[in-house]
C-alpha cells in the first residue's frame, strides 16, 4: 500500500482510536516510518478526535486537579488515600529493612567476633599462666624429689647443728653432707629470720687447727626450697657452723655471732 | 497536534508541572470520553481523577516509539470508566441509561454554555447519519476493537473502516479548515 492508500484505508483513524490488534498496531508503525507524512494526518485525525470529545465534556471543575496533585502528593508522601494503595514503595521498604538487618547482622558478627577475640586472648594469657605454674611445679617436684633422694641415700650424712647457747640457744640447723662429691644440703628451718642488714654465712671446718673456711651465704642464690640451701664444691669438711654476718659476708666468721656449730661424725 | 514528546518525558521523570500541562491538555477530551461512559458528572469527575492519578502512576509504562499518548491515556480512561459502571454502587444508582450517545449529550448542551466551536460540530452531528454515530460511539467513544465493533454493527471489517474515516471528514474541517 502506498501513502493514499493507508489513508484512504481508515486504519490511522482506528490506530489513534485504540481498535486496532497488536499486529495492525505495527503495522502502521512500520508504514509511519516509511511514509513521515502519515504522522501529520494522524495528528489531524486525534485532533479533530479530541476537539469531538472536548464537546461532549461537560464544564470541568477546576478542583478536579487539585485533588489529583494532593492524591499523588499523599501517594509520594508514603500515606495511603484508597487510589495509592498499589503505589506504596514495598520495594523500597522492605530494601531498607534488608539493609538495616544486614547491618544489625553484621554489627552482631563484629561484637560477637571481638567477644571471642578476647575470649581467645584471654584463655592464650591463662594458658601461658598455666604452663608456667605446671613448669614451676614440675621443677618444685623434682627438686623436692632430689631431696628426698638425698634424705635416703646412705652417702648424705646428716649433721646436726645445735643452738650455740651463748647466742641462739634455740636456734638449730641440719646439714646433709655428701663427703664423695662434696655436696651439703643445708635445712636452715630452725635459725631465726636474720635482722635488717645481716646475713647467715656458713663455714667449713676443720678441727685440728681449728680452720673456717667460708662455703657461702643463705641467700636466694642458693636456696633450692624455701629455707632449704645447697652448697657444692667447698673444702672437706670435719664440722659446719653458721654466724650471723654483714650483708656480703665476711673473710672470717665473726664468733661472737656463731647461732649454730655442729660436727661430722666420724665413721 | 504534535505530541507534547517533551512534556511527556519529563512526566515520566515526577516533573508535576510537564503533568499539569499534560492535564490542561487532554483533561477535556478524556473527561468526555468518560461522561458519554458513566453519564453522571459526579461520576465522572471522579473516574477522570482516578485516570489521572493512574497516568501518573504508571507514566513508566507509556513508550513515546509505540502508539500515541492520546491513545494510551484514552484506554486508561475508558477502561476505568467501564469499571466504576460495573462497580455495585454504580449499578444500583443508574440504570437503562445506556441508550444515550454522544450526540445526545451534545444536543443536549445548551448553546451559551459551550465550547468555542460548539456551533461547528453542532452543524457536524445534525449530519451524522445514525450509521455513523454507532461507528465513532462504538470506535472511539466505546473504545470497541474494529472486530467487535463490526459484528456489533453487522457489517464487513473493511466497510467498517472507511466508513469510520468518511464520518469523521467533515470533523478535520473544523480542526484544520477546508481543504
Amino acid at each position: 500500500m502506498n501513502e493514499e492508500e493507508i489513508i484512504a484505508s481508515g486504519i490511522l483513524e482506528l490506530y489513534v482510536c485504540g481498535s486496532l490488534s497488536e499486529d495492525e498496531i505495527h503495522e502502521v508503525e512500520v508504514a509511519i516510518d516509511k511514509f513521515p507524512n502519515l504522522k501529520k494526518e494522524i495528528e489531524i485525525i486525534e485532533s479533530s478526535l479530541i476537539n469531538l470529545a472536548e464537546n461532549v465534556s461537560p464544564p470541568l471543575a477546576s478542583l478536579v486537579w487539585t485533588y489529583i496533585l494532593n492524591a499523588i502528593h499523599s501517594a509520594s508522601n508514603g500515606g495511603s488515600s484508597g487510589t495509592n494503595e498499589k503505589s506504596f514503595n514495598w520495594a523500597g521498604v522492605s530494601g531498607w529493612a534488608a539493609a538495616i538487618l544486614l547491618l544489625g547482622g553484621l554489627f552482631w558478627a563484629m561484637n560477637q567476633k571481638s567477644t571471642l577475640e578476647k575470649q581467645v586472648d584471654y584463655t592464650t594469657t591463662e594458658n601461658e599462666a598455666l604452663e608456667e605454674e605446671l613448669q614451676t611445679t614440675e621443677k618444685e617436684l623434682l627438686t623436692t624429689e632430689n631431696v628426698l633422694a638425698v634424705l635416703r641415700s646412705d652417702s648424705f650424712d646428716k649433721v646436726i647443728l645445735p643452738g650455740n647457747d651463748a647466742v641462739a640457744p634455740e636456734a638449730s640447723a641440719k646439714i646433709f653432707y655428701n663427703k664423695e662429691d662434696g655436696i651439703a644440703y643445708i635445712d636452715a628451718e630452725g635459725l631465726p629470720t636474720p635482722p635488717e642488714g645481716k646475713v647467715y654465712q656458713v663455714w667449713s671446718l676443720i678441727m685440728e687447727p681449728l680452720t673456717p673456711s667460708s662455703m657461702g651465704l643463705l641467700e636466694e642464690l642458693s636456696a633450692v626450697k624455701s629455707n632449704l640451701y645447697k652448697f657444692e664444691q667447698f673444702p672437706a669438711a670435719e664440722g659446719f657452723g653458721i654466724t650471723l654476718e654483714p650483708e656480703g659476708g665476711s673473710e672470717t666468721p665473726t664468733l661472737s655471732q656463731l647461732y649454730v656449730l655442729g660436727t661430722v661424725s666420724q665413721p | 497536534m504534535e505530541q507534547p514528546d517533551l512534556l511527556i518525558l519529563q512526566m515520566q521523570q515526577r516533573n508535576e508541572k510537564a503533568f499539569e500541562r499534560l492535564y490542561s491538555m487532554y483533561s477535556e477530551a478524556i473527561h468526555g470520553i468518560i461522561y458519554s461512559i458513566v453519564l453522571d458528572e459526579a461520576v465522572a469527575e471522579e473516574v477522570l481523577q482516578d485516570t489521572f492519578i493512574k497516568i501518573w502512576n504508571n507514566a513508566e509504562a507509556y513508550d513515546i516509539k509505540k502508539g500515541r499518548f492520546f491513545t494510551w491515556i484514552l484506554n486508561i480512561a475508558r477502561n476505568t470508566a467501564i469499571d466504576k459502571t460495573r462497580s455495585k454502587s454504580f449499578k444500583n444508582t443508574k440504570k437503562n441509561l445506556t441508550t444515550t450517545n454522544f450526540v445526545d449529550i451534545l444536543t443536549s448542551y445548551d448553546n451559551l454554555n459551550s465550547k468555542t466551536n460548539a456551533i461547528g460540530i453542532k452543524k457536524f452531528v445534525d449530519k451524522l447519519k445514525p450509521m455513523c454515530i454507532s461507528v465513532i460511539e462504538l470506535l472511539f467513544f466505546k473504545g470497541y476493537t474494529q472486530k467487535d465493533a463490526a459484528k456489533e454493527l453487522e457489517i464487513p471489517l473493511g466497510t467498517l473502516k472507511t466508513k469510520n474515516r468518511n464520518c469523521l471528514r467533515d470533523l478535520r474541517w473544523l480542526v484544520i479548515g477546508p481543504q
